[in-house]
């Protein structure tokens, strides 16, 4: 009995010193998400984080939010859909966060739709592909460009097309984002008056190609339309690098995941010439903002240490830019009231270091921020050679173009 | 014999009044986020050892049939809308099929070849349901919930209700067969299947049984599945996970007696629910890896295992 009256006084004791230590300083304001850091997406997730982090460390140097500091909960979702619900009910009912973020990609997103809607919680989402256009919730904002669906085929096929393209090939993963791209790019192309010559889904544990691209080659196509996940992205160009792919073949690329991350470009060097493939930043003028220099160095800083992805082109900056809204829109609200956010964010053009940023009513951008680029001189085994302008020319879209397109494709290689 | 029966279904309607009163008094959601999951892998850890344990087959497969259930209501419910219990009823039914199929394959197979191929009808079945556009195919599919039925306001304590009752079929099945004829004809063929054969045991009749009753749990597990997340999508609802966490938690509990499984998920799915949300990060992988590695050197026969060595040392001590 003493002893539980020791152990009762002790938890008394404790749990007065903290509530009294929290009254002592305004509570900060809490920004809760899941984020891969282990499984397939981890590598993205990370490097989005600490494009998040970084933003957080800047916002709390300027003061923070309505005279509180910022405070990140994030948890760990395994890069899986299953893990997400229970930690965004965590979030949202022990940790008591104010705001949300997305975890990073659409299959940890897509169960947490539902809920945030059902809640009535705004939502800043993290490079998924179409997860509201079934749910419609008002209060979703996507920072990943990718802006209208079938903007990403459009531009690409456009290209080939302008380039002489009445033919193309479509090869995709049979994975969600791979299959959500080909769909697009099948009625973007029948819309073009484009012949479909050959149409092939592969299973994601694929290693081998050459099989597959000699079936492509026979088809003797203009344009080539990948899209693969980061493994086969390397293996179709080693494949391609092997038996050719034909010289009637103009454009190449188009989906390929994988070509934005530093460690899987170093590896495949020389490989990538030629091929023209989607990207979200690129070290080109035309693609620096307000901030955007500044974020690079902190982020090259920080990421040896962190054992992330050294360029972190492709995540790190929509993670800080997902952090510069959400600042932006509680300045201008000077509260944290969700629907209030979301009408600010719905309504207004962002500033933001990827560019201006505005939504359209289904939370995507309005208008794609995606770009299209030539990869060209690119030589084997060097990191550094991707920070400097020239690497990846920009053909698509026409205000942020820096070159044109070097056809055929096997001349492009070259 | 009978007492324990007592003992056991008070504890069960004990067990399902406290779930009930859980979900009536408690207003937070996250609990019943965490608890369902939690449920989920009890049920799967029962079912793999109904095969697994009692009979020895090592089935790798439970991926299969948990991702078989899940897409079962998918289907069901895009197709019908009919209600959550007639979605499980239907993922059982699938799975003893299934499960009866899987029996067949233990006539040519056992051991390692038998594990191996529970694998490979994994792979096979994912490829078929990412090929089945129907379903969501590749990209999944996002379901609506429909509106929550009384006594609860809610769909998730609705859910971690059933799925508390789905415990107690399960537990209640497993202990059945491990003090009927059935556990003790699995027991035999599990020490020398042809020796149980010469002896009369009815070989094939009981590990098709055994392989029915596992299918179908697991399936009927991976049903409500569906609406817990709504959404699902091939790689997650087969996701290699299931498999290994059933496999581990009926090892670390022991797969001797029916209560080895339940200790096993409680232990290991309550630590895996705490780290995801205090550690969270790749240390959390390794701390399981290692809680499995111990188990296994210092308790080869499971906690189950462990009790039994401790309580007999006990007994030798005072006599």
């Amino acid at each position: 009995m003493k002893r539980r009256t020791l152990l009762g006084g002790t938890i008394a004791v404790a749990v007065l010193g903290l509530t009294t230590a929290a009254i002592g300083q305004q509570a900060p304001i809490k920004i809760g998400m899941s984020m891969a850091q282990t499984g397939g997406l981890a590598g993205g997730g990370k490097a989005s984080l600490l494009g998040i982090e970084v933003w957080r460390d800047d916002v709390n140097a300027r003061g923070g939010l309505l005279g509180r500091k910022v405070e990140l909960v994030v948890y760990d979702d395994k890069s899986s859909a299953s893990e997400t619900p229970a930690i965004y009910s965590k979030l949202l009912d022990v940790d008591k966060v104010d705001i949300l973020f997305a975890p990073y990609a659409t299959v940890p997103t897509a169960p947490l739709m539902p809920l945030v809607k059902q809640r009535g919680m705004l939502l800043m989402g993290n490079f998924s592909f179409q997860v509201n256009s079934k749910v419609g919730h008002d209060m979703w904002f996507n920072n990943a460009p990718w802006g209208p669906a079938d903007s990403w085929a459009s531009s690409f096929l456009d290209l080939g097309q302008k380039a002489g393209g009445k033919t193309i090939a479509l090869l995709a993963a049979d994975q969600e984002f791979a299959q959500n791209l080909a769909k697009t790019a099948r009625e973007v192309a029948t819309k073009l008056g484009m012949q479909v010559v050959f149409d092939q889904a592969y299973p994601p544990s694929t290693v081998e190609f050459s099989g597959i691209l000699r079936a492509l080659k026979a088809a003797k196509p203009d344009i080539v339309y990948v899209a693969s996940y980061p493994p086969d992205s390397a293996g179709i160009l080693r494949a391609v690098n092997e038996i050719g792919i034909g010289d009637n073949v103009k454009l190449f690329g188009g989906g390929m995941v994988g070509l934005q991350f530093g460690t899987v470009m170093e590896n495949l060097g020389s490989l990538l010439n030629g091929v023209v493939n989607y990207n979200t930043w690129l070290p080109e003028p035309q693609m620096y903002n307000d901030g955007t220099k500044a974020f690079f160095e902190a982020y090259t800083k920080r990421a040896v240490e962190a054992k992330v992805d050294p360029l972190g082109y492709y995540l790190a900056p929509y993670g800080y830019a997902n952090g510069q809204m959400i600042e932006q829109a509680i300045k201008a609200v000077g509260s944290l009231d969700q629907k209030a956010l979301a009408k600010y964010l719905r309504e207004k053009t962002h500033k933001t270091i990827v560019g201006s940023i505005t939504f359209a009513a289904d939370g995507e951008w309005k208008e794609t921020g995606v770009v299209q680029a030539q990869f060209r001189g690119i030589k084997d085994k060097n990191i550094e050679q991707f920070r400097s302008p020239g690497k990846q020319v920009i053909l698509f879209p026409a205000k942020m173009k820096s070159g044109d397109l070097i056809t055929p494709f096997e001349a492009a290689r070259k | 014999m009978k007492r324990n029966g007592m003992y056991f279904w008070g504890g069960a309607a004990l067990f399902l009044a406290g779930a009930l009163l859980m979900t009536q008094v408690i207003g937070n959601q996250y609990p019943f986020f965490a608890c369902y999951v939690i449920l989920q892998f009890i049920v799967l850890a029962v079912a793999w050892s109904i095969l697994g344990g009692y009979a020895g087959y090592v089935n790798f497969g439970t991926s299969a049939f948990f991702g078989v259930g899940v897409y079962t209501a998918v289907f069901l419910f895009k197709a019908t809308g009919v209600p959550l219990a007639v979605q499980i009823a239907a993922a059982a039914a699938v799975g003893a099929l299934m499960g009866f199929a899987l029996g067949l394959l233990t006539l040519r197979m056992q051991g390692i070849f038998f594990s191996i191929a529970t694998i490979a009808a994994t792979i096979i079945i994912e490829t078929a349901i990412t090929n089945w556009r129907y379903v969501g195919g590749a990209s999944g599919i996002q379901l609506q919930r429909p509106a929550v039925m009384a006594p609860f306001d809610n769909y998730v304590e609705m859910l971690f209700f059933v799925q508390a009752v789905m415990v107690v079929l399960a537990v209640a099945i497993s202990r059945y067969i491990q003090n009927s004829w059935i556990g003790r004809g699995l027991q035999a063929l599990k020490d020398d299947e042809l020796a149980a054969e010469c002896t009369g045991v009815p070989t094939l009749r009981l590990k098709l049984t055994a392989c029915v009753i596992s299918g179908a749990l697991m399936c009927a597990a991976g049903a409500p599945a569906a609406m817990y997340l709504q959404y699902a999508d091939p790689a997650s609802a087969f996701n290699l996970n299931y498999s290994v966490s059933a496999l581990a938690m009926s090892l670390i509990g022991g797969t001797a007696h029916w209560a080895g499984p339940v200790i096993g998920a409680i232990l290991l799915g309550v630590t895996q629910q705490l780290l995801t949300v205090t550690i969270s990060s790749e240390v959390n992988v390794l701390v399981l890896g290692v809680m499995l590695v111990l188990f296994v050197v210092a308790a080869p026969e499971g906690i189950v295992g462990l009790i039994r060595k401790v309580r007999s040392k006990r007994n030798e001590g005072e006599g």
